[in-house]
């Protein structure tokens, strides 16, 4: 059964259609990747599944209710973990604390939250050391990692990242989708957004957007 | 109370605009807090001098009031006459004076009978001249071997004050007199001995409410004439040089008010408080009784004006109340037993009560306004500084919101954080202001008590010559009744005086703690509404949007 489908979905901001009809189900235990050219929409197809911005018309479904019915504070910090092309960390707290926040967020009630936030950074490949430094202080790619570890730190179903690897050398990219591939066998969903055609080629499935929301399925 | 967290770590780590807000914050709750301790230092002032407050009164006759009525009468009666400006009956205002002006003491007994009045004392009082044994204290050279009431030759008075023509000065006043001479009811009525002004220092005072001719004479009264305890002194009706009354001197007092203001007023020396004699009441009343009955009526060869010899005297009657409010029961119940419209109750502890607060009211009324303006600016620059800091942490408002923290949470967030670096500079404002309060409020009532006084040297320089002013540049309260003390013609009694309260010891208490933790709340609400406003309005899409 799809943890996400997206039925008949259209966006247009103000009289530029922008999404048309789209509709797709996402299923656990895959990698999907969303590609399409620059203004294809992929970042606004991102927003809607995330919940930060509403279509037109259409619905979404998550595991099987429709989102409309779900308080939109809660599916964003519950159900679906967001990993945003410029990682929108909070630059004035550690990587530690960013991790920390978004279980706060979400209600994480676990008394040792610092402990699980150290052992997801590790995951992502960041020491304790690196853990306590202020995001700022941080490179692309260790924000990267804090941000991948910020979307699993609350157990989220479905993973969405936006550009992933965008500014990323290709051994980091590597490590990178290393993480995804590891969280899709787990059983989760993972969704990303790209135009790079090697990461689309290690994802289980593609869904290509065409600008003014022309889309085939390959 | 992971927002609380948040918001104390986001105040560690915007430390620069914290501190700001803090001094600015500082700088509100310091001014705040002395403008509300200046407030609170008036009403303490006021509430405890209250509280020791023991309200005498006296019912005096509305002279202004009887001259407007004669006034109002004449307009009307020739309204349908002529348009010209009615003049002023002197002889129907005199009748007037004459049949009502005085209360008898039957009728001040009366309205002592009020529920509301704890004890009640009268006096009598009157002039005497001396004779060449018994010479009164004066100033005037002239005087020493001369009598002093009727050869007076110069127009300088004592102190240099002009005076005028002799025969002018006893229509002003009547017949100069030597001495003053006071008789009263009971011990309580000699408030001068009760509140230490006056001491006897060899001898006692007279018998509670004798009719022997006993009285007590000043120590410089004493001094100036060689008489001791148990002397006799003679005075004189200082209408008829034939008719006069011993006294039998059993006490000798010393005044320091006669120490301070020893001058006489006109030339008369029994204004001059070390001639002034005191007695008993019945004793004064017995040779009251005897004058009148002795009295004639003769014509003055200057003036051709026909007049009594019998001795005139002034009666006062004091009424003592608990407080306040057992004085203005005491108007209204006074009213009620029959007292008519053209007598007023006054209270001179009242009056100077209340003209001693001036200083400090009229600085606590400017402290008011001080704290307006201060906390309307304080508040104005705090709603700027949150915009610019809102503005500024856009972008970590969107990563909350998007990460699904609720707006109201985010708002509560930086609305504690407003609170917190609000509360810590008021608390330390407080304490600053706490300290500084007491010295920085009676630096600033010593300028509002010497501008008070300041204006009254003005109004001193402008008439060129000292007015209705005591000596330290005060002014006795126009309301202020003469002689409640039964010590008529001592205008200048240290007694009567304005006393300004220029200085206070306390300023801060709980209430001025509550209020500036009030302030803080208020400043609060004030700036961090804005920022609510500015939450509540974003959308984290288009934050992150134009962020990307």
């Amino acid at each position: 059964m799809a943890v996400l489908s997206l039925n008949n979905i259209c966006f247009s901001y103000k009289d530029t259609p922008v999404l048309n009809d789209v509709s797709y189900d996402f299923e656990r235990g895959k990698m999907y990747c969303i590609i399409g050219k620059s203004g294809a929409g992929k970042t606004t197809l991102l927003s809607i599944l995330s919940g930060l911005a509403k279509p037109k018309s259409g619905s979404i479904m998550y595991d099987g209710r429709n989102i409309k019915k779900i308080d939109k504070y809660k599916f964003r910090s519950k159900y679906i973990g967001v990993i945003f092309q410029s990682f929108n960390l909070i630059t004035k707290f550690t990587a530690l604390e960013n991790v920390i926040l978004s279980m706060n967020i979400a209600g994480y009630r676990q008394q040792k939250k610092r402990d699980k936030a150290l052992e997801l950074l590790k995951s992502v490949g960041l020491d304790e050391n690196e853990a306590n430094r202020r995001v700022l202080k941080l490179s692309g790619g260790q924000q990267q990692r804090v941000a991948i570890a910020r979307a699993l730190s609350y157990d989220a179903e479905i993973i969405l990242a936006d550009e992933p690897t965008g500014n990323l050398d290709s051994e980091t990219q590597n490590e990178i989708m290393a993480i995804f591939r590891a969280l899709a066998d787990s059983g989760k969903c993972v969704i990303l957004v790209s135009h790079s055609p090697e990461v689309a080629a290690m994802c289980d499935e593609k869904y290509e957007l065409i600008k003014y929301s022309k889309k085939t399925k390959k | 109370m992971y927002i609380i967290k948040n918001a104390f770590k986001c105040i560690g780590r915007s430390r620069g605009r914290n501190i700001l807000i803090g001094v600015i914050v500082f700088v509100i709750a310091v001014s705040a807090c002395i403008g509300l301790s200046i407030r609170q230092a008036a009403e303490s002032a006021k509430s405890d001098t209250l509280e020791g407050l023991t309200v005498t009164a006296t019912i005096s006759f509305d002279r202004q009031k009887a001259m407007n009525d004669i006034i109002q009468n004449a307009e009307n009666d020739n309204s349908s006459e002529n348009s010209g400006r009615p003049s002023f009956d002197r002889d129907k205002f005199s009748d007037f004076m004459g049949e009502s002006s005085s209360l008898t003491l039957d009728e001040y007994k009366k309205y002592a009978e009020a529920k509301s009045v704890k004890d009640f004392y009268y006096s009598i009082s009157t002039s005497f001249n001396g004779n060449d044994d018994f010479l009164p204290v004066s100033n005037d050279s002239s005087s020493d071997d001369e009598d002093t009431s009727s050869e007076t030759e110069s127009n300088r008075g004592p102190g240099g004050f002009f005076q005028p023509p002799e025969d002018i000065r006893n229509q002003m006043m009547g017949a100069q007199s030597d001495f003053t001479v006071v008789g009263y009811s009971s011990e309580e009525a000699m408030t001068s001995f009760i509140d230490g002004t006056a001491t006897i220092v060899d001898g006692s005072v007279f018998t509670e409410g004798t009719s022997d001719a006993e009285c007590i004479i000043s120590q410089e009264l004493a001094n100036y004439n060689s008489i001791a305890v148990d002397d006799t002194i003679t005075l004189e009706n200082p209408n008829n040089e034939d008719e006069s009354y011993e006294f039998t001197v059993v006490g000798i007092y010393t005044d320091s008010s006669s120490n301070e203001s020893s001058f006489s007023i006109m030339g008369a020396t029994s204004t001059d408080p070390a001639n002034s004699i005191y007695t008993s009441y019945a004793a004064l009343h017995t040779i009251l009784d005897a004058s009148g009955e002795n009295s004639e009526t003769v014509t003055d060869d200057t003036t051709g004006r026909e007049f009594s010899t019998e001795i005139k005297s002034t009666l006062s009657a004091t009424y003592v109340l608990s407080d306040v409010d057992s004085y203005n029961k005491f108007t209204e119940e006074v009213r009620e037993l029959g007292l008519d419209e053209s007598y007023n109750v006054t209270s001179s502890d009242i009056s100077s009560y209340e003209s001693s607060l001036v200083p400090l009211e009229t600085l606590s009324k400017l402290a008011g306004y001080f704290l307006i303006v201060v906390l309307l600016i304080g508040a104005v620059i705090l709603i700027v500084l949150n915009i610019f800091n809102i503005r500024e942490r856009k972008y970590e408002i969107g990563v909350l919101t998007a990460m699904g923290m609720k707006k109201f949470k985010v708002a509560l967030q930086f609305l504690t954080e407003i609170f917190v670096v609000t509360i810590v500079a008021v608390i330390v404002g407080v304490g600053v202001g706490g300290v500084s309060s007491v010295p920085v409020t009676n630096a600033l009532l010593e300028n509002q008590v010497a501008a008070e006084s300041n204006q009254f040297n003005k109004i001193e320089e402008n008439f060129g010559r000292p007015g209705n002013m005591i000596p330290n540049g005060n002014m006795v309260p126009n309301d202020m009744p003469q002689a409640q003390n039964g010590r008529p013609g001592n205008f200048f009694d240290e007694n009567e005086v304005t006393d300004y309260i220029n200085e206070i010891d306390e300023a801060m208490n709980l209430t001025v703690v509550f209020q500036m933790l009030g302030i803080a709340v208020l400043l609060t609400i004030v700036s961090g509404a804005v920022s609510m406003l500015f939450i509540m309005r974003y959308d984290p899409l288009r934050i992150l949007a134009n962020r990307d």
